[in-house]
């Protein structure tokens, strides 16, 4: 009698053990592990671009009409279902207020409108390429759009002398995953052409993490006591750019925004 | 045997001379060089920009009123260098400016000579110099 | 004295030569100083520079250009292309006593100073220098940029003619370094001053070679995988580079120019080639060779040392806080107001 009881809980034991470990393996598929570069680091090179509309607006959101009619369809809002955790961005109440005057008032408002330099995260998910040169001390991003770059200091942190609209970029690993952190920012970029803003208080903290030979895990955390309650979080896929020969192209825009903001103190043709 | 080379004594302050006609005209351009601005105010903002810095300060004029005017200067970038910070001029810090008003009339100058009180030349001048009041 | 290649960019970073300077040991170092035209080597001792993890020379770091060496030699010195060790340690001496001579180019130095004593931003003339001892950038036995040919000078009398009279109509007239587009120390090839900061930051990563120049935060990512340019219909303010690697020299082809690049009057069949190579471990040398049948009828090169400098590059956003524009046409309506005030 006693055997038997013996051989029950043991066999009970060894299920729970084979049960355990099934779950476990279901939970945990072994982490996509990265080449490594020549200095052993995950290899984050390469040209990578965001495919979602979070430059449109970060959170869910249906299609909209544009803000120029004679452009009909072509410059309509396309939908979205969001990048921000939780779909909701936590402002504090007067915050909240301005987020919604900057929404109304976008196109004059909206710094990229300009050609100004995005800022960090945006400058991750404008709808444009971006290149990631790893060097041993410096992680060099250059980004289609405006000529935006920055240099991620990969040795010890150091501190900004002053503020810029790209920040102050220090990073380091932790396993697969390149952590950025990122302050010293001005406070006129935007997140997104929907009015979602900062001070400049903000504090951005990336991670990139390879997950598979072709894409990338993009996550942000921002924190900014003097808009949001709390810290929230964005999160996306980037896609390498696998075609031959992929390269950023010039894109400076400038020109573009010239007539915009320059156009109403040229001359008047006299009569 | 010696090569001889022209030389001409000039201080590097005094290159308009030598200075191309299309770069002398931008500045011209901008500022007027028939308007003198001789002004001592104290710091308000200081706006570490590119491709001008610009300091904004008070100035206080004879009839009592408070004019604020922003003073034009070179690129921070060379500042952050040598070691100074956004918090290298304090709020009330009181400075003295010599230099051109803007073209459009504006309460703008750029700051050709700008010293403390003491006759210290900023920036250099900072770590030497009394600052404002303490943030 | 042609500064043609000091454009003005209204506020350049004043005084990074006169800080690297003072870093550095104020004698020119002799032994790299010799390089015949036009190879980017130095005679005598060749100095290996370290790899990269990939096992490519190392050019990393933070580099200024800054020098005294006129871009064009003196028309007095005629065919000769090095001052004796003497002779440099004599005009250093003398321009660093204040003393303005042809055989120095102080760059920068010269529009700023119309603008603001320099002394302000750390601008310290007893630590100007020369990098070495040629007399001018442009190598060879003229010194100088070949004679423009009639096409060219036509092509660009014919630019200037057009906006005569109207350089203060619109944004549209006015010079590309003050719209922000494309500031003249941001441009390719790259050319120093005395005392301005034409930083440069170099990452190098593998099959790629990034050069970001402080002012405007000129980026150029350069592929070093031996492909060809990009389509010929495809043009570019700063054209488009691509790279290989010669042993250890970085050699840089540029292509695809717009035709309102204009780097000194050329048009777009400008075509550049670009060496890097480094000499010492704080000693790059940048030569470049330039040529466009449309604009000379030979190609030129000239010679730069770059020297290890004390960062950081900074953030360089020159279009987002441009007040220049708008402060100038403003300025422009005005001066016509009261013009028409007066009846004229």
């Amino acid at each position: 009698m006693r055997n038997a009881l013996r051989r029950a809980v043991i066999a009970s034991m060894a299920g729970g053990i084979v049960l355990l470990a099934a779950t476990l393996g279901a939970a945990q598929a072994p982490a996509y592990r990265a080449p490594r570069t020549a200095d052993g680091k995950p290899n984050l090179n390469g040209i990578w671009q965001a495919l979602n509309s979070a430059n449109w607006d970060l959170q869910g959101h249906a299609a909209g009409k544009g803000p120029v009619a004679s452009l009909g369809a072509v410059f309509s809002v396309p939908p979205g279902l969001g990048v921000v955790d939780g779909d909701e961005i936590p402002y504090l109440p007067a915050a909240a207020a301005k987020k919604k005057d900057n929404q109304a008032n976008w196109v004059k408002l909206d710094p990229e409108v300009k050609c100004y330099l995005p800022g960090v995260p945006r400058a991750t998910y404008l709808p444009y390429p971006f290149q990631i040169v790893q060097g041993p001390q410096n992680i060099l991003i250059s980004y289609e759009f405006a000529g935006a770059v920055r240099t991620v200091n990969m040795g010890a942190p150091t501190k900004a002398p002053g503020d810029s609209w790209m920040g102050w970029s220090n990073g380091h690993w932790e396993g697969e995953t390149l952590v950025v952190d990122v302050t010293s920012l001005m406070e006129d970029t935007w997140f997104d052409r929907a009015g979602n803003f900062h001070s400049d208080a903000l504090h951005v903290v990336e991670r990139y993490t390879p997950r598979s030979a072709d894409t990338l895990m993009y996550e942000a955390t921002i924190t900014d006591p003097k808009v949001f309650s709390r810290p929230w979080k964005i999160s996306m896929p980037l896609y390498r750019r696998v075609e031959k020969n992929a390269k950023l192209l010039e894109y400076k825009c400038v020109e573009f925004a010239e007539e915009l903001l320059y156009g109403p103190l040229s001359k008047k043709p006299s009569n | 045997m010696r090569t001889r080379l022209l030389v001409a004594v000039t201080a590097v302050i005094l290159l308009l001379a030598a200075v191309p006609a299309w770069a002398h005209h931008a500045f011209a351009a901008e500022f007027d060089q028939n308007k003198p601005v001789k002004v001592q105010g104290s710091v308000v903002k200081w706006e570490l920009t590119n491709p001008h810095s610009w300091i904004h300060i008070d100035v206080k004029g004879n009839d009592g009123k408070t004019v604020t005017w922003m003073i034009e200067g070179a690129s921070p970038n060379n500042l952050y260098r040598l070691g100074f910070t956004k918090e290298s001029l304090p709020p009330g810090s009181v400075i003295l400016v010599e230099g051109f008003q803007a073209k459009d009339g504006s309460t703008r100058a750029v700051g050709r000579n700008i010293t403390f009180k003491d006759g210290k030349k900023l920036f250099l001048g900072l770590s030497e110099a009394e600052s404002g009041p303490s943030k | 004295m042609s500064h043609r290649s000091f454009a003005l960019t209204a506020a350049l970073v004043a005084v990074v030569a006169a800080l690297s300077v003072a870093l550095l040991a104020p004698q020119v170092a002799t032994g790299q100083n010799q390089s015949s035209a036009p190879k980017a080597t130095t005679a005598g001792k060749t100095w290996t520079p370290p790899r990269t993890p990939d096992g490519k020379a190392d050019l990393q770091g933070i580099w200024s250009d800054n020098t005294l060496t006129p871009f064009e030699r003196p028309k007095s010195l005629g065919a000769k292309e090095f001052y004796t060790d003497k002779e440099l340690a004599d005009l250093t001496r003398r321009v660093r006593a204040g003393e303005n001579t042809e055989g120095a180019e102080l760059g920068a130095a010269n529009q700023q100073a119309v603008r603001y004593d320099l002394e302000l931003y750390g601008f310290d003339r007893t630590k100007l220098r020369y990098t070495s001892n040629r007399t001018s950038l442009v190598v060879g036995p003229e010194g100088t940029v070949p004679p423009m040919l009639p096409q060219a000078r036509e092509r660009n009398a014919e630019r200037n003619a057009q906006n005569k009279g109207h350089e203060f109509d619109s944004y549209a007239n006015r010079p590309l370094s003050e719209r922000c587009i494309l500031m003249n120390q941001e441009r390719i090839p790259m050319t120093p001053g005395a005392n301005e900061g034409n930083l440069l930051q170099i990452v190098q990563g593998p099959g790629y070679v990034t050069l970001v120049h402080e002012i405007d935060h000129s980026t150029r990512v350069i592929p070093t995988d031996g492909r060809p340019h990009i389509p010929q219909n495809i043009r570019l303010w700063q054209g488009d580079s691509v790279g290989h690697w010669e042993g250890d020299t970085l050699v840089v082809d540029t292509t695809n120019f717009t035709n309102l690049t204009n780097y000194r009057g050329t048009g777009e069949k400008l075509h550049l080639i670009e060496r890097f190579s480094r000499s010492a471990d704080d000693t790059m040398i940048y030569q470049f060779t330039v040529e466009d049948p449309t604009t000379w009828a030979k190609a030129w090169t000239a010679e730069v040392p770059w020297t290890k400098t004390k960062g950081p590059v900074f953030e360089y956003a020159c279009h987002e806080g441009n007040t220049m524009i708008s402060t100038i046409l403003r300025g422009a309506r005005v001066s016509e107001a009261e013009a028409a005030k007066k009846g004229k």
